[in-house]
């Protein structure tokens, strides 16, 4: 299995904010990413640099500068 | 060219097509296409150009359309897939059916939650279906086995008919702008009403043109408070329903499907309720000759004992050359063809990954 990994250089202040960026910019992607409540799909995992934020209420936390937001497939099913 | 006989077969890891010339003694695979991902309706479209849809119904990324133009030699994801309006509060979990709607772009899509969408560009975009989907009843419904599914769409001149599960049968006699639940005579075996107004646990309905009004329907039926109510007839449009289970072993199955030349011939899978495989673990078909009046089973050809199978709504299709063949997929990832008729049976595929469905078209 290869991994693909883009950066698309968004810069937002928080995780919801960088949504709303890939939203806007990256409609294809965000489909991917989000259904259309908006809630991140189930099987989507969103990191803080190493950190797992699963709870929708830390998306709006306020990020630092430099810190670096991935959203990663959880690899799971059969 | 030479009429070609294409068969769509959606499974759970994607969707396969099979393709053979008119004889049908050969059929060639090739796929998957979407793959790894499971499809639950495909359709292929014969009003222009023969175009084949399947929905992916992806667990990661959401729903998407597959789309192809060259006979399933490839396929696109259309431009959109239906989605519900941002502020609905409702997020599509799975694509259940997939049909032409009344004129040569239009689509319909039958979705869980149970909801329609409707497509006027042959699939690039999307809008859902206010009439039924935001029905007074439809906040009521509830998921039956497979989920909250719209998995029926079948049109009837001005009408269009809806088979949710589990909601019941649902009936626009205005092309689709309007519905009313129209269960008269069908049971629920699981309410404390045994026939109530909706919720029904509707499996499948199906049709012919030459008997209009006329409409055969599998219902969720192995009740024995309420024998019977699992397959069902119409002759006023789907206002009223009633019984024509006598003489099948079970009333309980999931697809029900009409001879494409005579709409007195209908064949359903009885199944055991609480297995939902066929009878003493021996694959049948039964056919009735007379409108559900009486029923034969249809064996020849199938294992005689120790299969354990399911057939599930949209895994029983019929084509429509002269003598016409049926194809059945099962839940061990099966393609069964029944020549005649289902006179008698041969398996095309044996190890295919899981069927969800099965549709064929002459092109």
């Amino acid at each position: 299995m290869t991994i693909k990994v883009r950066e698309l250089g968004v810069t937002a202040p928080t995780i919801a904010a960088t949504l709303n960026v890939i939203e806007e910019q990256y409609p294809l992607l965000y489909r991917n990413v989000c259904d259309e409540t908006g809630m991140v799909r189930r099987h989507i995992n969103v990191f803080i640099n190493k950190s797992l934020v699963r709870d929708p209420k830390e998306f709006s936390t306020q990020l630092s500068p430099g810190d670096v937001v991935t959203i990663m497939t959880a690899v799971s099913g059969g | 060219m030479a009429e070609r006989v294409v068969l769509c077969i959606g499974t759970k890891k994607g969707l396969f097509i099979a393709e053979a010339a008119k004889t049908r003694k050969r059929f060639d695979l090739r796929g998957p296409f979407g793959e790894g991902v499971s499809v639950y309706s495909a359709l292929v479209d014969t009003r222009k150009k023969p175009t084949i849809y399947a929905s992916s119904c992806n667990a990661f990324f959401g729903m998407k359309v597959l789309k192809s133009t060259d006979l399933g030699k490839s396929f696109k994801e259309t431009k959109s897939a239906p989605a519900f309006p941002k502020d609905d509060g409702r997020a599509l979990a799975n694509i259940w059916s997939l049909e032409t709607g009344y004129d040569t772009k239009d689509l319909y899509c039958g979705v869980e939650p149970a909801s329609l969408f409707h497509s006027e560009d042959a699939g690039d975009s999307w809008e859902m279906v206010p009439g039924i989907s935001n029905h007074e009843h439809a906040r009521q419904w509830q998921p039956g086995g497979g989920g909250l599914c719209m998995h029926t769409i079948v049109k009837d001149g001005q009408r269009l008919h809806l088979g949710i599960s589990t909601g019941g049968h649902y009936l626009s006699e205005d092309r689709g702008q309007t519905f009313k639940a129209a269960n008269t005579g069908v049971g629920a075996g699981f309410d404390p009403n045994p026939y109530p107004e909706f919720g029904q646990c509707v499996h499948k309905i199906a049709t012919h043109p030459d008997a209009p009004g006329r409409f055969y329907m599998q219902n969720h039926g192995g009740w024995d408070e309420c024998p019977g109510i699992g397959v069902l007839r119409s002759d006023d449009h789907g206002h009223t329903w009633r019984s024509i289970a006598k003489g099948l072993p079970s009333d309980f199955g999931f697809p029900i499907v009409v001879h494409p030349h005579n709409p007195d011939v209908a064949y359903v899978v009885p199944l055991v309720p609480m297995t939902r495989t066929c009878p003493d673990a021996a694959p049948a078909v039964w056919r009735t000759e007379n409108g559900g009046d009486s029923w034969k089973r249809l064996a020849k050809g199938f294992p005689k004992k120790d299969s354990y199978f399911t057939v599930l709504r949209d895994s029983l299709d019929i084509d429509s050359l002269k003598s016409p063949a049926l194809y059945l997929g099962t839940t061990t990832g099966q393609l069964w063809m029944g020549h005649e008729g289902g006179q008698e049976w041969t398996c095309l595929f044996d190890a295919l990954p899981p069927i969800n469905c099965v549709k064929v078209a002459v092109v």
